[in-house]
């Protein structure tokens, strides 16, 4: 009787202030849509980021007099350094057609010979790694024998390390200005909400409510907001999603874990403020 | 079963009671008389424990001011019914169901809130109106409303905090009649009134609350 009495009174809440509750729930639309957005865009980006850190291939350029048996050894040391993914064999003869097939050029016609060597492709194991810790494995890579060269673009892993570090600190700064702006905007409309439901409040104490009853239909109501606040937003993202991919940007990924983190923040977010509004008014 | 012994009370650091002693007997029926602002309101709130003394210590019932825990005070609440000028009536809810509510907040059986809740609405003569909003009703209506809610949970002392001030003279009568009857049937009432003719008309014990100190008083 009493749980139900409770979630009639949560429920009721709703359709006896209708006003307030269309106020509260937009606000909370809008606030978890606008955090999870740039969530989104931020995960995206870093995502972006890591692709071009994860296509980094080094070029180890070996010495071409080594005999076969030569080449699976020095195939089997580089791959036994901890952060190489795997090393693939380019042989000078399969190194030329690569690059006629760039180039469109036929290299041997204009040299007579092949002048490019043996070299293996190398694939580091993290998707992206500090500019140090790239450099540290080029060093072991360049300290084994028969390894005349290891070459790969390290100006442009030093810029993009330094933008993704300015990007994660600009995302964090800004990622947090955002929470708590949308906290404090879903907290004051929940208070906002309450208060104007003070009377309620102040006749449930006067006739012997106790503090747990009061605030049960308000917390219920405040949790079923916040979860009706992130499934909307949640639905605005997907499908705000669904249409960026259609138009522009086909590889855009919408995770369901940020939809149902959006869910859960709201349920949270309702939680706490209307646990702490109602409380607000027991205290006085 | 209520004792007031040299209580004090602070508002903003403004003395409003000071040092005062009362004893109110079961099933008494007493005014309280004063100019606004005097402390009436101030000594309902000490009763239903919405306020503290700054010193002395209040009884009510089986409760004490000095020693009550902040979770039984909803409990004294149960005990005591409050009405006020205002009515304090849910205005999107029926008659039936500000009556009701009173019962459901302090998780009463649905049945027993159905039976309680028409035997209230019988006593005050709302019955017929039941299924109507506050703001279908008349002023009188509305404090009868009001006190069958106050009623509904069988209270051993009805305070009532000028009940007719907003109502005119005819009703008000109509409304003391109503108080009386309640007091006949066992309930102690407190209230406080500007209404002297009321005090006239219906004489009981009153006490003039005047400069922080309660005395013996009578109608002007």
């Amino acid at each position: 009787m009493k749980l139900l009495f409770l979630l009639k009174e949560g429920f009721a809440g709703f359709r006896r202030a209708r006003l307030a509750v269309t106020i509260t729930l937009a606000t909370i639309t809008l606030a978890l849509a606008l955090l999870g957005l740039f969530g989104l865009v931020a995960q995206n980006l870093s995502d972006s980021f890591q692709r071009v850190f994860y296509q980094i291939r080094l070029e180890v350029f070996v010495d071409p007099s080594l005999g076969e048996s030569d080449f699976q050894t020095l195939k089997s040391e580089i791959e036994g350094i901890e952060a190489v993914q795997s090393a693939e064999y380019i042989s000078p003869r399969a190194a030329l057609q690569e690059f006629e097939k760039d180039f469109g050029k036929d290299l041997v016609a204009v040299l007579e010979s092949n002048p490019l060597p043996p070299s293996f492709r190398v694939m580091l194991k993290t998707g992206r790694s500090r500019p140090e810790a790239i450099q540290a494995v080029v060093r072991r890579i360049e300290a084994l024998k028969a390894v005349d060269e290891v070459v790969y673009p390290e100006n442009l892993i030093r810029l993009l390390d330094k933008y993704f570090l300015l990007g994660i600190v600009i995302a964090a700064g800004l990622g947090a200005a955002i929470f708590i702006i949308s906290t404090l905007l879903i907290f004051n409309t929940i208070r906002l909400a309450i208060h104007s439901r003070q009377r309620v409040i102040e006749i449930m104490r006067l006739v012997g409510a106790t503090d747990a009853f009061i605030k049960a239909p308000f917390i219920f109501e405040g949790v079923l907001q916040g979860m009706i606040g992130g499934l909307l937003a949640a639905g605005l993202l997907w499908l705000a999603g669904d249409l960026v991919r259609y138009l522009f940007l086909p590889g855009l990924a919408v995770p369901w874990l940020y939809l149902a983190g959006l869910v859960i923040t709201g349920i949270l977010l309702g939680f706490i403020g209307s646990y702490l509004s109602v409380g607000k008014y027991l205290n006085t | 079963m209520i004792e007031l012994f040299n209580v004090s009370v602070k508002i903003d650091n403004r003395p409003v009671l000071n040092d005062i002693s009362l004893q109110i007997t079961k099933g008494e029926f007493v005014y309280l008389i004063g100019k606004t602002g005097a402390g009436k309101t101030t000594l309902m709130r000490l009763i239903y424990m919405d306020l503290f003394p700054a010193k002395g210590n209040v009884i009510v019932d089986r409760y004490s001011s000095s020693t009550i825990r902040r979770k039984e005070i909803p409990f004294l609440r149960r005990r005591v019914g409050v009405v006020f000028q205002d009515f304090k009536l849910l205005p999107d809810r029926t008659v039936f169901d500000n009556v009701a509510f009173a019962l459901q907040v302090i998780g009463a059986p649905k049945r027993t809130i159905r039976a309680r809740a028409l035997s209230a609405l019988s006593r005050v003569g709302l019955n017929h109106k039941r299924y109507q909003m506050p703001h279908h009703l008349s002023g009188g209506e509305q404090q009868r409303a009001a006190i069958a809610r106050a009623l509904v949970n069988e209270p051993f002392i009805l305070l009532a905090d000028e009940p007719t001030g907003n109502l005119d003279p005819q009703v008000s009568t109509e409304i003391l009649a109503l108080l009386e009857s309640i007091n006949r049937s066992g309930t102690a009432v407190l209230m406080a009134t500007h209404n002297y003719g009321l005090i006239r008309q219906f004489p009981h014990r009153t006490l003039l609350v005047e400069n922080g100190k309660i005395t013996a008083g009578e109608a002007p």
